[in-house]
């Protein structure tokens, strides 16, 4: 990498910061980096956020059938928003993967837009003025371990098809195919992962529907 | 009590995945702006797909890739993106506020359509539909999906009936004549993938005048 061009500091991939980022024993470290872009404009903070994320975002795009050229480009971009919007950034609504995620998943559907007319949308679902009771905030603030827990209970077929549904450009069909399964199968498999899912988040919930 | 209609759990999944049309996001997000309940499962499954991110196997990057990315935030003068401005239906929920509005036009005896100047997909677009009380559309059949959410008053087709807040999800194989049952009008956001195909003689007859 040319970073010693830069006109910060040293090569921030060799700096110890990006050992604990390879093997996160600080689970808040992206949250806390993201702050750090927001209020003093650091460089440095975004460059290890950059380090972690754009090839997490290029595999992705890559896995949902873009060119690897493009996927990189995509990737750029999106950490791009991550710099401008990073003022949005609340870590009692979301943790940094998540909201990196929803960053990238609206600049997605932006560029599925076929039609090139300027975009007059509210980005949809960004960190908005949306309006919650202090109650919520606080149980949102552990939806992080929640995600993650509920998701180490599922069984691993039932991960799997919810992966492929966010991470291939996903009709039905095509899992089915990449699967090797019969479409019916996959559809009660991803169902059935939904409701798993529903189940171990929020059970009160589900009982009041 | 009605029993609340929701969108299916594979429809909110492709919306958090980022996998919907354009146009189906748009009534999504107008619905899930009236449900929160569906709004913060949907916020789970975006953090469902946070995790997926986080544990994705890397792809590398081309050599300069930082650099470049370091180049851009340096020269980075902001988005120039003007808010647009909202529009004329403070009826409507917040997620549809800042899409232009083609006029209303008359479609059928007690209908009216504008156009939601919502990104098109193809041949999917956004409308909203207003129906006066009592009157039901043409019986008719789907070119495509056709998704609905009700803004304000309810309606009822042969089997369920919907209210506001309501997401219908109809596809080419549902033959509906939705009938407005509220005293007001009612009024939806609908994504519209291909024409409508009426039924009967009559609606064969009428079927070249009626475009939505």
């Amino acid at each position: 990498m040319h970073v010693e061009t830069l006109p910060f500091t040293s090569n921030p991939c060799r700096s110890p910061r990006m050992k604990t980022l390879d093997n996160p024993s600080d689970p808040l470290l992206h949250d806390r980096l993201i702050e750090s872009i927001a209020l003093r404009r650091d460089r440095e903070a975004f460059a290890a956020l950059f380090a972690y994320f754009a090839p997490r975002l290029k595999a992705w795009l890559i896995k949902s059938g873009a060119t690897p050229g493009a996927a990189e480009d995509f990737a750029q971009d999106a950490m791009l928003t991550v710099w401008r919007k990073a003022d949005l950034f609340d870590s009692s609504k979301a943790r940094a993967a998540t909201w990196i995620f929803t960053i990238a998943r609206n600049r997605r559907l932006d560029m599925l837009r076929r039609d090139a007319r300027p975009l007059p949308t509210p980005e949809i679902e960004l960190a908005g003025e949306d309006v919650r009771r202090p109650d919520e905030l606080l149980s949102m603030s552990q939806d992080a371990d929640r995600v993650r827990d509920a998701l180490s209970r599922l069984s691993p077929d039932h991960v799997e098809v919810l992966r492929l549904a966010f991470f291939m450009d996903s009709s039905h069909s095509e899992i089915a195919k990449h699967l090797d399964l019969p479409l019916g199968t996959v559809k009660s498999r991803i169902r059935n992962a939904m409701t798993k899912l529903r189940l171990i988040l929020a059970p009160a919930e589900e009982a009041a529907r | 009590m009605n029993p609340q209609r929701n969108p299916s759990e594979e429809r909110l999944l492709a919306y958090a995945a980022g996998t919907l049309s354009p146009p189906e996001a748009v009534v999504m997000a107008a619905h899930l702006a009236m449900r929160p309940a569906n709004d913060a499962w949907v916020r789970d499954l975006q953090a469902v797909g946070g995790e997926f991110l986080d544990e994705a196997t890397p792809s590398a990057l081309s050599q300069d890739a930082l650099a470049l990315a370091m180049a851009r935030i340096e020269t980075d003068a902001g988005e120039v993106k003007a808010l647009a401005p909202l529009n004329d239906m403070p009826e409507l929920p917040e997620p549809l506020r800042r899409y232009a509005l083609s006029p209303w036009r008359w479609v059928g005896p007690g209908m009216r359509v504008r156009d939601v100047h919502a990104p098109r997909d193809g041949d999917c677009r956004v409308i909203l539909l207003k129906i006066e009380s009592g009157r039901e559309t043409p019986k008719h059949t789907h070119g495509g999906i056709e998704l609905t959410c009700v803004i304000s008053g309810a309606y009822a087709t042969e089997t369920e009936r919907f209210d506001v807040g309501d997401f219908e999800e109809a596809d080419t194989e549902v033959l509906h004549q939705p009938r407005v049952v509220s005293d007001e009008p009612c009024l939806c956001v609908v994504a519209l993938d291909g024409q409508i195909q009426l039924d009967g003689w009559i609606g064969k007859l009428i079927q070249p005048f009626v475009r939505l």
